[in-house]
Formats: C-alpha cells, sequence, structure tokens
C-alpha cells in the first residue's frame, strides 16, 4: 500500500521536475525574443577584420630577394619562386613569383620569416572565383592591394565584438568614437610606475644600482 | 435573473438566417436562398485557413529568428510579410516528380488523404454564437474521428514512396497519431461530460458564465495540459517531430515528395496547428468569450445586447478573440519548439501510453466525481 502510494509520490515528483525544467527553457527562449538581432547583413554590412588579420597575402616583387625562405616554411612549399643566376653579376635575378591561394592555408609563415618584408597579410577574405586557376595570384596580383571595409561606400563597417565598449553586444547601436573595451598595449604602459620602482626592482635582483 | 449564459444561446449575430431573409424579401424562393448562402461559409473558411496559415508562416519564421537572435524574412514585402506567398508560388512552380519505382495512385492520394479531413474539421471551429459552417451534435468528437485518418495517409504516403526513411517515417507517424488519440479523446470527453455536449458551440456557451473565470482551464488545468500536448504530437510539432526528424530520417514521409504535393503536406501540418489551438481556445479558453462578459460591458454602457450595432460589434469581438487565442498557442508552440529537444521514440511512446492516459483517466475520473459532488460548478 505505502509502496504503491511512494510510487505515485515518486512520480508526480518527477513529473513536476520535468514541467519545472520545461519553465525554465521557456523562460530563456521567452528572454530571448527582446535582444535584438546581432546579425551582420553580410553584402551591405561588414565587419571590420582585427589588425592579425590573416587574409590574401600581399607581395612587393622589388623587395623580394629570391632568397625561397617562404617556400621552405611552407608547409606544402608553395610559393613559386622563379629566379635565374646572372653570370655576370653574380646575383640571383628574379622573373617571376606566385602563391595558389586555392590551396594556401593562410598559415603565415612565409609572412613571418621573409627577411626583407617582401611579404606582408592583409585583410582580403573574399576569393570566391569561378575557376580554382584564377586564384594562383603572380606577382602582379599579389602586389594588389586590398579595398578597405571601412573606406568602401557600398558598406557599411562593424566592429568585431571584442572591439566594442564593454557590456555591448550589438555593433549597430555603438557610435563610432566609442572606445573598445581594455586597454592597449601603450595605454597600460603608461599607467605603469616609472623610473624609481624600476631601479628598485634592479637593486632587489642584484644588479649595480644606477645614479 | 436570467444568467447572461442564457441571453447568449438566444441572441447573437445570424448571418445566415439575415442573409436568407434579405434574399426572401427580394422575391428568391427560401431553398434557392440556402441554395445560395451554402458555398460562402465554405469559401469563407476555406480562405481564412489557408490565410491562417500564411500568417503562421511567417509567425514561425520570425519569432524563430528572434529567439535566436536573427532578423529573418526581410526583403519579400515589409518585414518579409510576403515570404510564405512567396514559397507557396515556388512550389506551385516546381515540377511534380512521382519516383518510377513509387506507386503512383497511393503516392498521389496520400497527400490528399493527409489535407482534406483537417479541412473538413474546420466545419465545427464556432468563431461565435452561429459563425461557424454546421453545429452539428457531435461537433468535437466529428473533429476527433477525422483526425484518425490522417494517420492513413501518412502510412500510405509513406508506404507508396518506396524509400525506406519515408517507410519509417509514414510508420512512426501513425504509432504517434494512434497512441495520442485516446488521451486527446479522454481529455475532451472530461469537458463533454461537463457541458453535457459534444457539439462546440454548447461547450463554449457553457464557459461564458462569468468570463475568464468560467473558463474550463480553471476546471481542467491537467485535462489543458494533456490536450496541449497530444495536440502538439498530433501535428508533428516539436519536441513530437519524430515522423519527419530530419537529422535520422532525411525528412521522413516526405522524402519523396516536391512540388504541390509537398504543399499539401506542408499546408495541412499548418492548418491543423492552426486548428488544433482554435481548439484548445474552444475547449478551455472560452472560445469566443471577451475575458469580461460582453453582456457585462453592454449592461454597463447602458447599451441593448440586442441592437444590430451592438451584435456586430459583440461578434467581431468573439472572432478577434477566438484567433487571438488561438495565436497565443501557436506562439507557445513555436516558443517550444526552440526550447526542447526532440524525444526519442521509445519515450514517444512511454509518454503517450503510460503518462498521459493513465493521468488523462484519472483525470476523467475526477472530474465525473467532482461533477456528482458539486452539480453547480461542474455542470450537473
Amino acid at each position: 500500500m505505502f509502496g504503491f502510494l511512494k510510487k505515485v509520490g515518486d512520480y508526480t515528483r518527477d513529473a513536476l521536475g520535468a514541467a519545472n525544467y520545461m519553465t525554465q527553457g521557456l523562460a530563456v527562449t521567452f528572454d530571448h525574443l527582446r535582444r535584438r538581432p546581432v546579425t551582420v547583413q553580410y553584402p551591405y554590412e561588414k565587419l571590420i577584420p582585427s589588425e592579425r588579420y590573416r587574409g590574401r597575402i600581399h607581395y612587393e616583387f622589388d623587395k623580394c630577394i629570391a632568397c625561397e625562405v617562404c617556400v621552405r616554411v611552407c608547409p606544402i612549399n608553395l610559393p613559386v619562386v622563379d629566379w635565374v643566376m646572372n653570370k655576370a653579376t653574380k646575383k640571383k635575378e628574379l622573373r617571376n613569383y606566385s602563391i595558389d591561394f586555392g590551396v594556401c592555408i593562410f598559415c603565415g609563415n612565409c609572412v613571418e620569416y621573409c627577411p626583407t618584408n617582401c611579404l606582408s597579410m592583409t585583410e582580403e577574405y573574399e576569393l570566391a572565383a569561378f575557376d580554382r586557376h584564377s586564384l594562383n595570384f603572380d606577382n602582379i596580383a599579389l602586389g594588389r592591394l586590398p579595398t578597405s571595409v571601412t573606406t568602401d561606400p557600398a558598406v557599411i563597417p562593424l566592429r568585431e565584438l571584442a572591439y566594442l565598449p564593454k557590456g555591448e553586444m550589438d555593433p549597430h547601436t555603438v557610435p563610432d568614437s566609442a572606445p573598445r573595451a581594455g586597454r592597449l598595449p601603450e595605454q597600460v604602459l603608461e599607467t605603469l610606475p616609472k623610473a624609481p620602482s624600476s631601479s628598485e626592482a634592479k637593486a632587489a635582483s642584484g644588479a649595480a644600482p644606477e645614479a | 435573473m436570467v444568467t447572461p449564459s442564457m441571453v447568449t444561446t438566444s441572441t447573437g449575430l445570424d448571418l445566415q438566417a439575415s442573409f436568407e431573409a434579405t434574399l426572401a424579401g427580394l422575391g428568391v424562393s427560401p431553398g434557392a436562398a440556402h441554395l445560395l448562402w451554402l458555398p460562402l461559409p465554405m469559401v469563407l473558411v476555406l480562405v481564412a485557413a489557408v490565410v491562417g496559415v500564411l500568417v503562421n508562416v511567417w509567425l514561425e519564421r520570425k519569432i524563430s529568428a528572434a529567439v535566436q537572435q536573427r532578423i529573418g524574412p526581410e526583403y519579400a514585402g515589409a518585414l518579409g510579410i510576403l515570404q510564405p506567398m512567396a514559397d507557396g508560388l515556388k512550389l506551385v512552380f516546381k515540377e511534380d516528380i512521382i519516383p518510377v519505382r513509387a506507386d503512383g495512385l497511393l503516392f498521389t492520394l496520400g497527400p490528399v488523404l493527409v489535407l482534406i479531413p483537417v479541412i473538413l474539421s474546420w466545419l465545427v471551429v464556432p468563431f461565435g454564437q452561429h459563425l461557424l459552417i454546421s453545429n452539428v451534435g457531435i461537433g468535437i468528437f466529428l473533429w476527433i474521428s477525422l483526425s484518425s485518418i490522417q494517420p492513413i495517409g501518412l502510412l500510405m504516403s509513406g508506404y507508396a514512396s518506396n524509400n525506406k526513411y519515408s517507410l519509417l517515417g509514414g510508420l512512426r507517424a501513425a504509432a504517434q497519431s494512434i497512441s495520442y488519440e485516446i488521451p486527446l479523446a479522454l481529455a475532451v470527453l472530461a469537458i463533454v461530460m461537463m457541458s453535457n455536449s459534444l457539439s462546440t458551440v454548447d461547450i463554449v456557451a457553457q464557459q461564458t458564465g462569468a468570463g475568464i473565470l468560467s473558463w474550463n482551464i480553471w476546471r481542467q488545468p491537467v485535462g489543458f495540459l494533456i490536450f496541449w500536448i497530444c495536440a502538439l504530437a498530433e501535428c508533428e510539432r516539436l519536441p513530437f517531430d519524430l515522423p519527419e526528424a530530419e537529422e535520422e530520417l532525411v525528412a521522413g514521409y516526405q522524402t519523396e515528395y516536391s512540388g504541390m504535393k509537398f504543399a499539401l503536406f506542408y499546408l495541412g501540418s499548418y492548418i491543423n496547428l492552426v486548428l488544433s489551438a482554435l481548439l484548445v481556445s474552444v475547449l478551455y479558453l472560452g472560445g469566443w468569450g471577451f475575458p469580461i462578459p460582453v453582456e457585462w460591458l453592454a449592461g454597463w454602457l447602458g447599451q441593448p445586447i440586442d441592437a444590430p450595432l451592438v451584435q456586430v460589434i459583440t461578434a467581431s469581438v468573439g472572432i478577434v478573440m477566438t484567433v487571438l487565442k488561438a495565436y497565443l498557442l501557436v506562439f507557445v508552440a513555436i516558443l517550444l519548439r526552440w526550447t526542447t529537444p526532440r524525444v526519442r521514440i521509445d519515450q514517444l511512446l512511454d509518454l503517450g501510453w503510460k503518462f498521459l492516459l493513465p493521468i488523462a483517466l484519472v483525470n476523467l475520473l475526477v472530474t465525473a466525481g467532482l461533477k456528482l459532488a458539486f452539480p453547480l460548478a461542474f455542470g450537473g
């Protein structure tokens, strides 16, 4: 008798618990109704890529010394450096340079290791093409500068989440002048204690104190 | 003292009577006048059902978008209001494909068998005292019996598609509909017991006494929940959309369908959702009744309830209230869709047979007991 009553009690508790969880879930979805959409309506609005964005690679032909470091550090030896040795001057003469962006994984190793900084990463990411061979950029195509999202009159530039003021979720409502959350490294440096503390630190580490 | 419910049963806007009287006044014989009247409400309800579906699809997409912090359809008409029209138009112009190894006749008959009972069920949905196509005596029972034709169509289309996923979807749909029909019918039975009638008009009239306080939801809270869960299962709405679970079954019984035949399924499922919401509002939320009885309002304003203008206003308020309650429930259904995960087939059948069925039976018993104990409050 009591066993049966206990069963009924457990059953009821389970049912009420389920109803409780359901209500909590409904409260969550209902709460989301009042939040504004965070949609970036792509062809008309675009996010501003971050400073470290690794987009299509830019290449300056005149700076290149044809050392082929980019080829060696590339995971798949992708850059094609077409050079000949000029016997008279005993120098490499660069004829062509190309990277196939249909194969490139945008790891940025070539940019990292280029001794003359002739390679750099841009913020261009719209690389769709009808033919994959047209993604094989030669030194002319690699030398073109991308159009910036902020200067394109047909596009509304929007800041990414990390570049918005603290607590803001929707880039649409934030004015351009509002500063981003947190501080830049140089701003952090300004707030650090000045010279005395640095000499103290040196004294503590055992170095000879300066005048 | 005359109770307000007595007043509503004796008065109210009767469009049919006035239409036929007008035609008789113009010299048309009563039979011809009746014949002229007949197609009008049918066309009206068909149009209302289709417009209801369009609104429903738009709401579904917009509310889904809002819940997920998206925008949803925006460019087809203001706020994307023409998007369902565009969807429908696209389906009309699409090629009608019957798979080579499928059974052509049954394949075509399936969606028809799914849609027709759903539209037929609109016969018994009242929007006012006389604002329904037919006040058949077996009203709500007619709906229950019509809704059990649907699984035949689903099974038929699933089997005739000659596709594993379709067959599984069809079988699941049939199993689901059959299991949830029983608690649904038992929940309705408790209501019928209280109102002593199967007619939808009588069921609403019994709830109009004291406005919001006399709605059945207060007397049948458990029945309301059972009915709502079962209605969602019958409509194959999430969390009970196993027959067309896209992650497992592609699109269930709809897999092989395209063009207009697919549109019939689509239309059927949405009309069914609106219909279920309407019936919940009729059975539990006082149908066309305003939260404060309109008779009281008219009395406070010093207006006679029989005056033509007051009757027109009352009827309009009734229609608005019915539709408002129904769409409130549709909103809840859409919100539930994004809240709850899909149940497994064994959990679904467990819920139907081991949980809802006993509770519905207990609810029925308790209602019967309460009816005997308090005949005044529980319709003795």
